[in-house]
């Protein structure tokens, strides 16, 4: 039924007007064979074909796993799929294909009746392992061919009359969607690296306005998100009512109702991609932050969703905010780490991401000093304490890197103008966002001399001070005002919207102005010894009981 | 009219049908009646920028430049920044567009004075209704974080060399009261900065498992 090119397109209904649509490049043909509609890439797509058949033959290994990926996935076998794609896929990856492509579909469905529904997902881990694996990256054909599979999954899954037969673990359904994401910021940097690209590439690329245009990934999200009812779902789970009761009959579907909200953590991140973080923190508003969900069991969706919400807060100056969702992240990657290292595939993402994350937390720190968790703290302090240092004497280099090395692949929505002198275009929409970042540093960047002065005194005239300062006393008071401006931040209290809150401050040193002089309040904080002995007593166990497992098995 | 808008405005943006350019005519006129009617919408001006990213050929200076300028208008909020993330680099640079964020910049780093002298009345600022008005709210939330008592003179030069009738309109409208002549007292800031003192607490929650285990 699926391989009926139908237009899924759903919210452009009614109206005449449809520039979204992209089911007509998605056309399928009765044996798997895609063709494009253009003679070069069809004809290319031939040649290509032509070289590889007669010669390979699958593994035998490789063709039991399959074969038995197959049946579990129509049995609907939820478990074994699950073991079979987090785990066996991977060590047979590293086994036969560490930096070479599985085997084609094309040899691949004989193996599987020709089951076209297995074929898409076997292409979508295939184009998958060579866009993360095989050295070189994907071809511009690959990355043509890979569209056109994610529109034939997302055309069968949203096509149907009913919820379509098929299960899939939680963590296959956000990775296909964090992949489809991935591929579309992976194609528009691609497409704006013109200079090392052959008039054919250019050519092709020109004539396909269409794939991976930025309207489809957000009409294929939107749909997702439509279609599952998610929306209503959550809204009904905030107010601890029954989700089914709103779902519908697909949204009830677990397939759909997980597209579904992993589709908002797209939008989320692509929305973030683009600058635009109003919109990414809005596409969350029924999603509870603050608080463990159902939804919430794949980590690596609950980490993506903390980057980029910290991140947007960061961009908003709300550090408060940002500061809560990075910390709180964090400390869950300190507690879970162990869970991931068994998944490396997930694990240097992850890892990464922490990094990342810690970066970004250091920034929001400086910038707004207050205090946090504190084995999240030590960790900062070990990761990032001389970074921090330098950003605290006003270092803007440091700023730099740092927010270099830990924003999102910032992307243009737009294809280059290809008729241009040939230029490498895909790094402006980076430097945008870190002119933005850093014209907010610069608005602030006396602010931790200041403070660093005023934590020395507990009152102090204007007057004096500005002279330490080689001020004069009207830039010095303007520098106060900004510093207790920049340090009222909105903060979320309460509500699922993201974007809500309240003006608050909640710097460790703070003061006002009575007439001509500072009066200052700084925070003292004692000493913590509990949390240490706590941390040193759970280890000390965990020693005792590893030695006690060693000798009794021994 | 601008109230009635909002409604229709809202509907536009619901779903993928907020990326369809058809609208933005409709948004741009939406831009224009905030200016005149001092009303505000902050999604819908952020969805006029968006559409001008994806379709650079519908952009528009004047549009963007009282986009900005009406972000500059819900200060303390951070409106003109999450504009500024959308239009993109070559546009920043035009002069319309320059001029505002300079205005943007003395406003964030509080630098009044020099605001006053810059804002070169009507050619920069469109004919925004209510603009300097809105400023000089913003001036006055700032000050009202930052002041115990401030000199009258002080306060009359951060808010652009306010008369005195136009001093007491203000002091009305935050409920600040005038103390010993030359002096206004603003608020009690002593309840809100006070130095604290965080001393560490330990949840029974935290000891409840290390006693389980060693009660073992």
């Amino acid at each position: 039924m699926y391989n009926q090119p139908e237009e899924f397109v759903e919210a452009a209904a009614g109206t005449e007007y449809d520039p979204y649509s992209y089911s007509g490049y998605a056309q399928q043909e009765g044996d798997f064979e895609m063709h494009t509609g253009d003679p070069r890439q069809d004809l290319a797509y031939e040649r290509q074909y032509e070289q590889t058949v007669p010669s390979y033959i699958i593994p035998e290994v490789i063709k039991n796993f399959i074969h038995f990926f197959h049946k579990c996935i129509n049995e609907g076998n939820l478990f074994e799929v699950n073991n079979l794609y987090e785990s066996s896929f991977n060590k047979l990856t590293e086994r036969f294909f560490k930096n070479s492509p599985w085997p084609e579909a094309e040899h691949v469905a004989p193996v599987v009746d020709r089951d076209p529904l297995f074929v898409i997902l076997y292409k979508e881990l295939y184009y998958r392992h060579i866009y993360a694996k095989v050295t070189g990256g994907p071809t511009q054909e690959q990355r043509f061919e890979s569209y056109y599979n994610y529109c034939n999954l997302f055309n069968y899954i949203l096509n149907a009359d009913g919820p379509v037969p098929l299960e899939l673990p939680n963590q296959w359904l956000w990775d296909i969607i964090d992949e489809f994401i991935y591929q579309f910021q992976s194609f528009s940097q691609y497409r704006s690296k013109l200079i090392k690209k052959s008039e054919d590439e250019i050519n092709v690329l020109r004539q396909s306005p269409k794939i991976w245009n930025v309207h489809s990934v957000l009409n294929v999200l939107h749909s997702l998100v439509d279609k599952s009812n998610i929306n209503q779902q959550l809204e009904v789970y905030a107010s601890e009512g029954d989700p089914d009761s709103v779902a519908g009959e697909f949204g009830r579907h677990p397939l759909y109702k997980m597209l579904g909200y992993f589709s908002l953590i797209g939008l989320l991140r692509l929305h973030s991609l683009l600058g635009d973080y109003y919109q990414g923190i809005k596409v969350l508003e029924n999603i509870e932050l603050n608080k463990k969900s159902v939804y919430s069991r794949v980590p690596a969706c609950q980490i993506t969703t903390y980057y980029y919400v910290g991140f947007a807060y960061m961009m908003m100056r709300r550090y408060q905010d940002a500061i809560r969702s990075f910390a709180n992240i964090l400390l869950y990657i300190q507690r879970t780490k162990q869970m991931f290292q068994t998944k490396s595939y997930q694990y240097d993402m992850i890892m990464k991401m922490n990094d990342q994350m810690y970066t970004l937390l250091t920034i929001c720190l400086t910038l707004h000093p207050m205090r946090i968790d504190e084995s999240v703290h030590s960790q900062l302090r070990e990761k990032c304490g001389d970074k921090m240092l330098r950003m605290q004497k006003g270092d803007r280099q440091v700023f730099e890197d740092c927010f270099s090395f830990a924003c999102p692949k910032f992307i243009s929505p737009v294809a280059p103008n290809y008729d241009a002198p040939r230029n490498n275009l895909q790094k402006q929409p980076f430097t945008l966002q870190l002119k933005v970042f850093m014209e907010e540093v610069n608005q602030q960047i006396m602010i931790p001399t200041i403070r660093s002065f005023l934590k020395l005194y507990t009152t102090m005239p204007i007057s004096k001070l500005a002279t330490f300062l080689e001020l004069n006393d009207d830039d010095f008071r303007n520098h106060l005002l900004c510093f207790k401006h920049k340090m009222k931040n909105l903060v979320w209290t309460k509500g699922t919207s993201g974007l809500e809150g309240e003006f608050q401050s909640a710097s460790e040193v703070d003061f006002y102005i009575d007439q001509d002089m500072i009066h200052i309040a700084d925070t003292k904080v004692a000493r913590r010894y509990g949390d240490f002995f706590i941390r040193q007593i759970h280890k000390f166990e965990e020693l005792r009981h590893n030695l006690k497992k060693g000798t009794s098995s021994s | 009219m601008a109230e009635n808008m909002r409604r229709s405005v809202s509907n536009l943006m619901r779903g993928i049908d907020r990326y369809n350019p058809e609208n933005l005519g409709t948004l741009e006129r939406y831009v224009e009646l905030q200016s005149k009617e001092n009303a505000y919408d902050l999604e819908a001006n952020l969805a006029v920028l968006k559409l001008y990213q994806f379709n650079p050929m519908y952009f528009q200076l004047n549009v963007s430049a009282q986009i900005l300028l009406k972000a500059l208008t819900n200060l303390p909020h951070t409106d003109f920044v999450l504009c500024k993330c959308l239009i993109d680099d070559v546009h920043q640079g035009e002069d319309q567009i320059m001029k505002v964020l300079y205005l943007h910049d003395l406003l964030e780093t509080c630098q009044f004075r020099k605001f006053w002298v810059s804002v070169p009345q009507s050619e920069v600022l469109m004919g925004i209704v209510g603009f300097e008005e809105s400023i000089r709210k913003y001036i006055c939330h700032v000050v009202g974080i930052t002041y115990q008592h401030i000199d009258k003179s002080v306060l009359s030069e951060l808010l652009g060399d306010a008369s005195d009738d136009e001093i007491k309109m203000w002091m009305n409208k935050y409920g600040w009261t005038p103390k010993d002549g030359e002096k206004i007292f603003i608020a009690n800031q002593e309840e809100n900065v006070k130095p604290k003192n965080i001393t560490e607490k330990i949840d029974f929650e935290s000891v409840a498992g290390i006693l389980a285990t060693s009660a073992q």
